[in-house]
């Protein structure tokens, strides 16, 4: 109960609550397992990219091309045949390589180079986005079905969108068993003090860009094996989806305090209430609308929660 | 080059023996910006020993200590470990050599848990770097308890108390099982108790070969635990010896401050007069519970205490810069509560706060825009403001003040520390300050120009404004207020005046001690 208190992970989970009670009650057969499946493989690519902001923002950091470099990595999917990597595994794999060099480039920028993430990264975000429209200034191109197979298909039984979450949260908890996990949160937590502990801020920063990419590049093939196209503006409400999930789930943009569990329920929130508004059968042209409303109270309410328990 | 000693021997020498020097540094000199820190210190550490390091605030210690330390880069000089010459370039590096050391103001994370902090950087981990958790919190309890200390190892190092974090921060030395510990003023935060054990734990460490240097300004502490000593005073080495019986405290004195006669109290003529400032049960937030205190024309009253017992936050609080929660103010015969630092200012109660980097100036403008922007925001037409004026304004502050620097189109923070607390106060002198507050006004600067910026506080209490001051050098206030109020836990408990105003007596109170 402590360790739930320290990570100000509770007033999230109260709203996780009440998403998925009102989700539950919307759409018919929530909890049936076809639509279970579905609502799972939706919401891996936003969980994916969820945890990669998680990480680079509890070292201290933020983000903003990982949108861009989702669509990136799908672009490039789309357009390399398939027979010349190999089959769909190394399709992935080409897909993991790209996303490790977009994770390094931003983060030589951030660490070495010294600049402000915020800018940075929105910088190297239209960069990304660049490159993903030369590579494929329209939508379309076609990804090998074998890909979509993979990803549609169940491992004994556990449906694969299930496995990718599952095995990112197993890297997550083991990160955070790890001395590097550790080092990341210290770095956020107090950079100053992490270095007088003989930590190399530079080092731990880049690393948890590098884990945070690998991350991106896993989003970037669960999206891909769903659509099997690709769209230059794919990834584009990655971006701040993550940032705010970050927020909803109690991670402190500062740095250093929260927990990837909090990154979690953060993206299933925000990926319910999508859900929520399709079933509740506003009108399309509203649904960004209240999408919007929801998420500014979801972060007013996080907020004030956050100020409430500091004043405690 | 030094002749190089043999290496280190298997056994601590006994007494009688001469003990071999561990570490030797030479002429090792500092600049920060246009201040110079260190001006060619000598020091020579011996195996199992304690070297005291002594020197007023700003005389160099901690610069020292941390480039010993391998957090600051030397300007020049040479250090040399067991007869090797000594290059680290990180505290990584020194802590792999065995260097290491406990700061002053504890640097932790403050989200992570008090285990974590204890073997940051150094996690005891299983192959793969998978950390042993169960390993690093045993480890944890054993060290604090040889502290004397019962902290709850899960609580984030955050939520401790100032000395919960020293102890943390000490722990985290000790786990290191250093060759070298670097004590920097240690007990400043600790109790009496939590010293004794501090103690025992460092006679221990000599027992077994380990040199200490330790930093502290209690002459009685230096007396208890050190066999040799070193004075520093400006940056340099001003004399070291090895104790034989009692220390001299009166030699330390007159080194540490180059002239005996300046311990001496340095009072103007002052006419004190009518109360200006009176604050009843005055509460802000956590950090000030109840304060009473009344300021008189012309008069200097000093606040002291430990560090972080709401001194800062009560001369926000009294500026408007910090909501207040309940109790009165009064400013002269009226009840005031200031909601916003204007409506203060307004009143001609200015505050030189905490943090001038900070709060204090707009460090990428020049010196004349940080003192006239005062002007700027006071005046009805600030549009209509002629440019002579804020030149004119700006060179009679730096003539006033004398703010060394190339003139007010200078970049202020091209200044050194102690000009640019200068600019901060003199940023007030176009309005007519009735009450000034300050919040360690002399924090990172040089001696000089901490003596100046007394003087300067000294001719605006002749001209009638009354001073309230936070020093975190319980000395400097000794030597120049007229009254102490010491505070503990966001409440005066102490106020001295006249003959009483003593450190032992402010530091008894200081810890939230009845006066003996």
């Amino acid at each position: 109960m402590r360790a739930l208190r320290y990570t100000g992970i509770l007033p999230s989970l109260l709203m996780l609550v009440v998403v998925i009670a009102l989700n539950a009650r919307l759409q018919p057969h929530f909890f049936g397992l076809p639509s279970l499946e579905d609502n799972i493989a939706t919401l891996t690519p936003t969980i994916l990219v969820c945890l990669a902001q998680a990480v680079i923002v509890l070292s201290g950091e933020l983000d903003l091309s990982v949108g861009a470099g989702v669509s990136l990595i799908n672009c490039l999917l789309a357009t390399v045949p398939i027979s010349a990597v190999g089959g769909p595994w190394g399709l992935m794999g080409l897909a993991l390589l790209l996303a490790l060099a977009l994770g390094a480039i931003n983060g030589v920028i951030v660490t070495i180079f010294g600049l402000p993430s915020l800018i940075a990264t929105f910088a190297t975000a239209a960069v990304w986005f660049g490159l993903a429209l030369a590579l494929m200034p329209q939508p379309g191109g076609e990804l090998d079905q074998s890909v979509g197979d993979l990803y549609s298909g169940t491992v004994s039984g556990v449906p694969v969108p299930l496995f990718i979450v599952a095995g990112a949260l197993l890297i997550w908890t083991l990160l955070g068993r790890h001395r590097l996990g550790r080092r990341i949160v210290a770095v956020g937590s107090n950079p100053a003090a992490a270095f007088q502990a003989g930590i190399s801020v530079l080092r731990v920063k880049l690393a948890a860009y590098l884990v945070g990419w690998l991350l991106v590049g896993l989003a970037a093939i669960a999206i891909s094996a769903q659509t099997l196209s690709g769209d230059a503006r794919v990834g584009d409400t990655y971006t701040l989806t993550s940032v705010a999930a970050v927020v909803i789930g109690g991670i402190s943009l500062a740095g250093g305090r929260g927990t990837p569990w909090g990154a979690l329920v953060g993206a299933i929130v925000l990926g319910i209430v999508s859900n929520v508004i399709y079933f509740a059968g506003i009108p399309s042209i509203w649904q960004e609308f209240f999408k919007g409303i929801v998420i500014m109270s979801a972060l007013g309410f996080m907020v004030l929660e956050q100020k409430r328990a500091a004043v405690a | 080059m030094l002749s190089s000693p043999e290496g280190l021997p298997a056994a601590p020498p006994t007494d009688g023996e001469i003990a071999p020097p561990l570490l030797i540094a030479r002429g090792i000199t500092k600049h920060f910006g246009g201040v110079v820190a260190l001006a060619g210190v000598d020091l020579t550490l011996r195996q199992g020993r304690v070297l005291g390091l002594l020197g007023a605030n700003g005389s160099g210690k901690s610069t020292l200590s941390r480039i010993i330390a391998g957090e600051l880069s030397s300007g020049g000089g040479e250090m040399h470990l067991a007869g090797a010459p000594l290059r680290h370039a990180s505290p990584q590096d020194a802590a792999r050599l065995g260097i290491v050391i406990a700061h002053q103001h504890p640097s932790l994370a403050p989200d992570m848990p008090v285990w974590e902090n204890v073997f940051l950087g150094a996690e005891l981990s299983y192959a793969g770097g998978f950390i042993d958790r169960a390993k690093a919190r045993r480890r944890t309890t054993d060290v604090l308890s040889e502290l004397g200390s019962r902290l709850d190892i899960a609580a984030p190092a955050g939520t401790l108390t100032a000395a919960g974090q020293q102890l943390v921060e000490i722990a985290r030395a000790l786990a290191r099982k250093p060759r070298v510990l670097i004590l920097d003023e240690p007990t400043a935060a600790l109790a009496a108790a939590e010293v004794g054990h501090l103690f025992a734990a460092i006679r221990r460490l000599t027992e077994e070969g380990v040199s200490v240097i330790f930093i502290s300004h209690r002459l009685a502490e230096i007396d208890t635990i050190c066999d040799d000593i070193l004075v520093m005073r400006n940056g340099r080495t001003a004399g070291a010896w090895t104790t034989s019986g009692r220390l001299d405290e009166g030699r330390i004195l007159s080194l540490m401050t180059g002239d005996p006669d300046a311990v001496l109290r340095e009072m103007g003529e002052r006419r004190i007069g009518e109360p200006v400032l009176r604050l009843e049960g005055l509460r802000a937030g956590p950090a000030v519970r109840g304060v009473d205190l009344e300021l008189r024309r012309s008069e200097i009253v000093g606040l002291a205490g430990l560090q972080g017992q709401g001194q800062v936050e009560l001369l926000e609080a009294i500026a408007g810069d910090r909501r207040i929660d309940g109790g009165t103010l009064w400013h002269k015969d009226r009840a005031v509560s200031p909601r916003r630092p204007r409506d203060m200012i307004n009143r001609g109660i200015c505050l030189v706060p905490d943090d001038r980097r900070r709060q204090g100036l707009f460090s990428g403008e020049t010196v004349g825009e940080n003192i006239g922007y005062v002007l700027l925001a006071l005046a009805p037409r600030p549009w209509r403001l002629p440019a002579e004026k804020l030149v004119a304004l700006a060179t009679r502050a730096i003539r006033r003040l004398l703010i060394k620097t190339d003139g007010p189109d200078q970049t202020v923070s091209a200044l050194s520390g102690g000009n640019q607390q200068k600019v901060v106060i003199g940023k007030w002198l176009a309005t007519d300050v009735e009450v000034m507050l300050l919040s360690d006004p002399t924090k990172g600067v040089d001696v000089h120009a901490r003596s100046e910026i007394y003087a300067i506080i000294g001719e605006l209490a002749q001209a009638g404004t009354a001073a309230l001051v936070f020093a975190s050098d319980v000395q400097e206030l000794l030597l120049h207020c007229d009254r102490i109020l010491v505070m503990y836990e966001g409440r005066i408990v102490e106020e001295l005046s006249g003959d009483a105003m003593t450190e032992p007596r402010v530091m008894t109170a200081a810890f939230g001690k009845a006066a003996a």
